[in-house]
């Protein structure tokens, strides 16, 4: 095997390892697109090392998906085959490892937005929320360097380089990638802990073209991607990971958020998105490109027009110290703070969660931190503590 | 866009699959295909899919399967599979061949190869063919590696060539070139059913076979209906006349003339010995053990469920290629399947005759030495075939 062959190997190793953490006997749901097929191999061949039962592997194709939307009928853009309900069924108690890394990202840049939002499986998208929601898949995203991908990040298809960089984000240059995962997550929760001690009230957003405050629900916890199963097994969701998040109180937003990087969102791509909220809702979509998807998604589908997460990541992020642009969201929202549209994520409550945490078949996160961008926690007594400034984390722990 | 590749998505849809506006169509793949499977999904869309469901399957997570996973994974058909399988019942289905690794599983253990198949998807599949309530197609996708296992390099563009020339992509109008090859087909077949002849003898190099037909079991040819009336040609291209014969009264041996791509492996000189309609006897230079294994794990595998006869009209004979992918060289040459025989050929209840199992292999037994006569009840035998040329009036 190359030494590239070895790192691919070692990489999908940590990915079902470390990440989706895949125990035997259990059935492994293995997902990506075409164009991911060497990774997607891989995570197959660590996933039967690890003991699965069965791996599932399955592809995605956008251009299916491109001409669905393009020459489809309308019925077509929310229809969940029977069969895809049932794939969806097969998460629960089992693992799930999905790759991305879009090849061709504005593949659908020429078709119509409110087509290309309203294009959603609604009824796999219950069912994947409600197994998540139940803490019944040990699951983890990882990115699958491509061609395409490359070009995006670096100007040219130099998929070594991406490699490079996905492998340095992913601590794969590390001497025991496993024990610097632990401690890399050891550090963020601690960082989570000190900030949920502290049971802040509101968060306050500044920076250009963002004046905005969030309301925190107090049963809310502050967390990594670090999280557990009912049957208790530890995963980590997401790898890189380098944020800290929260399921706010969904009907407390006011003010205007401005996103500061790209998002690319199937198929289009999101640039200088500025999103204004009253009363918890967004009422006003403004962007320079993409405003028609997100106007699509907030029309169509319900309570997407509402918060679901606020993420805080700082400067030592491995993926910020890369210095690129990944335009893939896994990797973007790990370099910088940022925020999602549509549901909330069980994982903040111990219990029940709270019902200020939105419900809804969506979930969009979007980038809002940057150099300039101050976050503030205002305590419920009026009290404001500065929580990042400059991209440094600011308290103590 | 690529003209040619729309122009062959476009027949496939039309002519092979049929597709009916309204109908959902069921797209499945290697996942190194997918350039045509795109093409396919735009195609069925155009033509009226309510919506295209594609099913990507890869030939290295099998070997993964295979190689390391459990015992019980090889033969374990997951539910969600089995709900996208079974929900081709009524609907179209394009599935695209053509294996761009054919010999990936080669250093596997042919014992688990053989044995790795997802009974209970191929139960339903059976099923599908027996109520024929599936309008269908087989198609090949040229690729890279397909196109070195051809040419020993991998030059696609010569593949789609040899694969335009045998779709009648070069006939100014491909459509009527297909109606007029299916009638051709078709009366080929009228003229079998006429003669109804009751044993097949087949004699050639290492070849001395005789199987026996069933008077019911139909002969036919190029297309045909499903049970609610919609065409369809399920193979693209199509070359020969088949019938399912009396699994039970198959005597002598036959010997292969092509080798054979199978999951992964290839069967080279696969020599079969019958006795009383069952395959006493394989031997192989390459891969006897994957057959071996089919006949020990799945019920009458070993015996057979169809004969077809092709001469040398085929275009696929024409293009003097060797394709080294089944539903291409079947088309060029005669050939025998071992495992399930059609339902659909007869009118009525099938009967004993009629092989039943979870598995159909064909393999070629054609060629230039190969005589093949028609033994009439009465004893009459009519040369059906000579020198690759057809014999009947």
């Amino acid at each position: 095997m190359s030494d590239n062959g070895e790192r691919l190997e070692r990489y999908a190793e940590l990915a079902v390892r470390v990440g989706a953490n895949v125990q035997p006997g259990q059935e492994v749901l293995v997902r990506g697109l075409v164009e991911h097929a060497e990774l997607v191999r891989a995570l197959t061949r660590q996933a039967y090392r690890a003991g699965a039962s069965y791996v599932n592997a399955t592809y995605e194709d956008q251009h299916v998906r491109r001409a669905m939307i393009e020459l489809g009928p309308d019925e077509a853009l929310t229809y969940t085959p029977e069969w895809l309900k049932t794939y969806m069924e097969t998460m629960a108690d089992n693992a799930l490892l999905g790759t991305s890394g879009n090849p061709e990202p504005e593949l659908l840049a020429d078709l119509d937005g409110e087509r290309v939002g309203r294009a959603n499986p609604i009824e796999a998208a219950e069912i994947y929320r409600r197994i998540h929601g139940e803490h019944r898949v040990n699951w983890c995203g990882v990115g699958a360097p491509t061609e395409g991908w490359a070009r995006q990040v670096l100007g040219e298809p130099d998929v070594e380089q991406l490699w490079e960089l996905v492998a340095f984000c992913f601590r794969l240059d590390e001497q025991e990638p496993v024990e610097a995962w632990r401690e890399h997550l050891d550090r963020l929760d601690a960082r989570a802990a000190a900030l949920t001690e502290r049971q802040p009230d509101v968060l306050r957003y500044r920076g250009p073209g963002t004046d905005f405050t969030v309301g925190l629900l107090p049963s809310a916890r502050w967390g990594s991607a670090r999280f557990r199963t009912a049957g208790g097994i530890d995963y980590v969701a997401n790898m890189p990971t380098e944020e800290i998040f929260i399921t706010p109180d969904s009907r407390r937003a006011e003010g205007t958020l401005r996103s500061s990087l790209p998002l690319s969102l199937g198929g289009q791509m999101i640039r200088d998105l500025q999103l204004t909220f009253e009363d918890g809702r967004i009422v006003q979509v403004e962007a320079e490109s993409g405003a028609d998807v997100v106007r699509s998604h907030l029309a169509t589908i319900e309570n997407a027009d509402r918060l679901g997460e606020l993420a805080l990541v700082t400067n030592e992020s491995r993926v910020g110290q890369t210095g690129k642009l990944f335009y893939n969201t896994l990797f973007d929202e790990n370099a910088t703070c940022h925020i999602a549209y549509g549901f909330g994520l069980p994982y903040s409550f111990d219990g029940e969660p709270d019902e200020g945490m939105n419900v809804s078949n969506i979930h969009v996160d979007f980038m809002v931190g940057g150099p300039e961008l101050e976050v503030d926690a205002v305590m419920a007594d009026g009290t404001e503590v500065p929580l990042i400034r400059n991209e440094e984390w600011q308290l103590a722990a | 866009m690529d003209e040619r590749l729309e122009r062959y998505a476009e027949l496939v849809v039309r002519v092979g699959a049929n597709v009916r506006p309204g109908q959902e169509v069921f797209l499945i793949s290697a996942v190194e295909h997918h350039e045509l499977t795109r093409a396919l999904a735009r195609q069925a869309y155009r033509a009226g899919a309510s919506y295209v469901h594609v099913r990507y399957s890869d030939g290295h997570t099998r070997r993964a399967m295979i190689e390391l996973g459990p015992d019980e994974a090889l033969t374990y058909s997951p539910e969600w599979l089995k709900t996208f399988t079974a929900s081709m019942s009524g609907n179209a289905m394009i599935a695209t061949t053509g294996d761009p690794e054919p010999e990936l599983l080669a250093d596997l253990d042919g014992e688990r190869v053989g044995r790795a198949v997802p009974q209970e998807i191929v139960q339903i599949r059976v099923q599908q063919l027996t109520e024929n309530n599936v309008n269908w197609c087989g198609v090949g996708a040229p690729n890279e590696g397909w196109a070195t296992q051809v040419f020993g390099e991998p030059d696609v563009e010569r593949l789609w060539e040899k694969v335009a020339f045998c779709m009648r992509l070069d006939e100014p109008d491909p459509v009527e070139a297909w109606k007029e090859h299916l009638e051709r087909l078709a009366e080929r077949a009228a003229q079998l059913n006429d003669l109804h002849p009751d044993v097949l003898r087949y004699r050639g190099p290492g070849t001395d076979l005789t199987v026996g037909l069933l008077p019911a079991a139909r002969w036919m040819a190029g297309g045909g209906d499903t049970s609610t009336g919609i065409y369809y040609v399920a193979n693209m291209p199509t070359e020969e006349v088949f019938t399912s014969p009396d699994a039970r009264r198959t005597e002598g041996t036959i010997r292969s003339s092509l080798p054979l791509v199978l999951l992964g492996q290839v069967v080279r000189g696969l020599e079969l010995t019958f006795e009383q309609g069952r395959a006493v006897r394989v031997e192989a230079e390459t891969g006897a053990d994957l057959v071996r294994s089919h006949f020990a794990t799945i019920e009458n595998a070993d015996r057979l469920g169809e004969v077809a006869l092709v001469t040398k009209e085929s275009r696929v004979g024409q293009s003097a290629t060797l394709f080294h992918d089944t539903l291409f060289d079947e088309n060029a040459t005669c050939h025998i399947a071992y495992g399930a025989g059609f339902p659909f050929l007869f009118d009525s209840d099938p009967g004993e005759g009629l092989n039943v199992a979870n598995m159909h292999v064909d393999f070629m037994v054609g060629g230039p030495e190969l005589e093949v006569d028609a033994v009439l009840a009465d004893g009459t035998q009519v040369p059906l075939i000579r020198g690759e040329e057809w014999q009947l009036a």
